[in-house]
């Protein structure tokens, strides 16, 4: 019975595979095999049975609701204005020095991603606001377009963060603890990208050449017309680490202020809302598809036992405990060169999950390792998202930023991609740099 | 035919995204209520797990509409555009299988909850509602699933934006 349960969770996600591989959308190349695979371990009777509530029961979570309240929140923010605001006022800041605008598209995309939980909805964003400044300075189209992507992963490493909501839900860990792990490692990220930008036009001054600097009194209207985003921010992160409110409740509280603000400058007109609505539409639907294709490949392999297999196997590996994490994290980046993020973690986390935590790392306890994990897997998501072959991100930014390349963009993520390898070391080597602040908070 | 269903994900599309709205604005007045009178609005956990649902559940079409589920193009990117419609079409099929066999299922589901008579715990909603509110979403997810692969597999139109 179990040899041949087994046989059947492995060629079900070998099906999966080949699926994917040919173009099927993910969440159906999950969702049929799951589907037979189910059928083939219980009867039609208890499949059908299944599939009846199992959206409902996925669907109706209520940490999960805070995937679209955050969406909304970052759509009414770009919409809204509120990014050309950040990026005005970062360049009145650093726009002088060498690199400056490049600079000021990071530090914009650090602020934007602390009230977007979405990477690619941070490039896009920053992107519509900075590049056709960063070209009319005569910046060059790879530094540009290399800057940008990288600068939408901080729309994940910095809190909120889609993929570190999934990662709570999926590993039953708190929110707000993992959102406050993750604050001072993408604080780190967006420093660290500005001083590599800072060492590449050092190198290479004829690819960002200098710009004016801004006047005392014009840098400080640029920077004072920034509050709206700055009180979005403190009254949702104060409020959510303050215990004043959930994690969902907060990003209900941001999406509406999003709003009010974005009104309240009239800038968010019909157009401007209508294309907020839709584009969280399409995202949301996006993200919750690959859920319910996830859930149904998830429920499958968990009857074929052979994630408890897996698990066992991994932990008894005769090397040291690091190592195996190492080699974890490295499957990671591999399998995000080639697969979207969001159904990488679904897929993978159920398994690996618990094999890691059953490892003896640093001498951690459950949740002080479950969170740092939790950041770990979070880094290695945004290498993903830049690293060629198919780094989304690279993908947004090319597609608004048509004269450039494609090959120049990932050429210029290089360096970007050097700090986001030393970072993760570090972090391996340091668990402090994340959990020092959850413990300062909670 | 198809520039209707397109139509029509739109409104599904912008309600979806609405309702979210509205559920997010209902907890906005419910934690201002409980932090300044200490009385929160009665099940609001309830309503915002409805709430999305029914949003999620609107939201799909358009998403099925734009084409912008997600999918692996690193392996056929040297594959030509007759057999990338091909596969793209029968990806479609699959994914309207997923749609229409989800639609199906929460129906009859919807229906035995409400026979049994379930609600939720603090404001006693019909816990048949949650179930139902998925229906339409994903059914007309499907209809527009089945549309763009028909048209791709007959290879009458590349299929829009990939």
């Amino acid at each position: 019975m179990t040899a041949w349960a087994t046989h059947i969770g492995v060629i079900m996600f070998l099906a999966m595979m080949v699926l994917m591989a040919l173009r099927m959308p993910i969440a159906a190349a999950m969702f049929i095999p799951g589907v037979i695979g189910y059928w083939t371990m219980t009867d039609s009777a208890a499949t059908l049975n299944f599939l009846k509530g199992n959206a409902v029961a996925r669907l109706t979570v209520y940490e999960l609701s805070v995937i679209p309240l955050f969406l909304l929140m970052g759509q009414f923010a770009s919409q809204g204005g509120l990014s050309r605001d950040l990026f005005r006022a970062a360049s009145a800041l650093v726009g002088h020095v060498r690199g400056g605008l490049a600079m000021a598209a990071l530090l914009s995309a650090g602020a934007f991603g602390a009230v977007c939980g979405s990477s690619v909805a941070t490039s896009a964003t920053i992107t519509q606001v900075a590049y056709p400044h960063m070209r009319g300075a005569g910046y060059s189209g790879r530094l540009s377009t290399a800057t940008l992507a990288t600068g939408g992963t901080l729309g994940i490493l910095i809190p909120p963060s889609v993929p570190l909501v999934v990662y709570a839900i999926l590993t039953e860990q708190n929110i707000a603890k993992l959102f406050a792990a993750a604050t001072i490692p993408g604080i780190l990220a967006m420093l660290g990208y500005i001083v590599v930008v800072a060492l590449y036009a050092r190198r290479r001054p004829d690819l960002a050449p200098p710009t004016t600097m801004t006047t005392g009194r014009a840098k400080w209207t640029a920077l004072l017309s920034i509050w709206p985003i700055a009180m979005v921010f403190l009254v949702v992160f104060g409020g959510i680490y303050g215990g004043l409110f959930s994690p969902t409740e907060g990003a209900a509280v941001g999406a509406a202020m999003t709003l009010i603000a974005g009104l309240l400058k009239r800038e968010l007109n019909t157009q401007g809302m209508r294309s907020a609505l839709l584009g969280t539409a399409e995202t949301t639907a996006m993200v919750f598809m690959i859920f319910l294709g996830a859930d149904m490949m998830n429920a499958t392999l968990a009857l074929t036992e052979m994630p408890k297999m897996v698990a066992q196997w991994v932990t008894h590996w005769p090397i040291p405990d690091l190592t195996i994490v190492m080699g974890v994290l490295l499957l990671y980046v591999l399998l995000g060169c080639v697969m979207d993020e969001l159904s990488m973690l679904l897929l993978t986390i159920p398994v690996i999950f618990p094999a890691v935590m059953a490892l003896d790392l640093w001498g951690l306890n459950y949740e002080a390792k479950a969170l740092w994990f939790g950041i770990l897997v979070l880094m290695t998501v945004s290498i993903g998202m830049i690293a060629p072959p198919i780094g989304l991100n690279v993908y947004v930014v090319n597609n608004l930023a048509k004269e450039v390349p494609m090959s120049e963009t990932y050429k210029g993520v290089m360096p970007f991609l050097v700090w986001d390898a030393l970072r993760l070391v570090l972090l391996l080597c340091f668990p402090v740099i994340s959990l020092g602040l959850v413990k300062l908070l909670f | 035919m198809n520039g209707a269903l397109q139509g029509l994900s739109r409104w599904f599309g912008l309600l979806g995204a609405g309702v979210a709205l509205l559920t997010g604005f209902m907890t906005f007045v419910s934690v201002f209520m409980r932090s300044a009178f200490k009385y929160p609005i009665p099940g609001d956990v309830e309503l915002t797990q409805m709430g999305i649902a029914l949003a999620i559940s609107l939201c799909l079409p358009w998403c099925q509409s734009e084409r912008a589920n997600i999918i692996v193009d690193f392996f056929t990117q040297r594959a030509g555009p007759r057999a990338t419609n091909w596969l793209d079409g029968v990806g479609g099929l699959a994914l309207t299988l997923m749609y229409a066999l989800l639609a199906w299922r929460t129906s009859v589901g919807a229906l035995s909850v409400r026979s049994a008579g379930e609600t939720t715990m603090i404001i006693s909603l019909p816990m048949w509602w949650a179930y139902a509110s998925l229906a339409p979403g994903l059914a007309l997810a499907a209809l527009i699933a089945f549309g763009q692969s028909l048209q791709l597999l007959s290879g009458s139109k590349s299929g829009g934006r990939t």
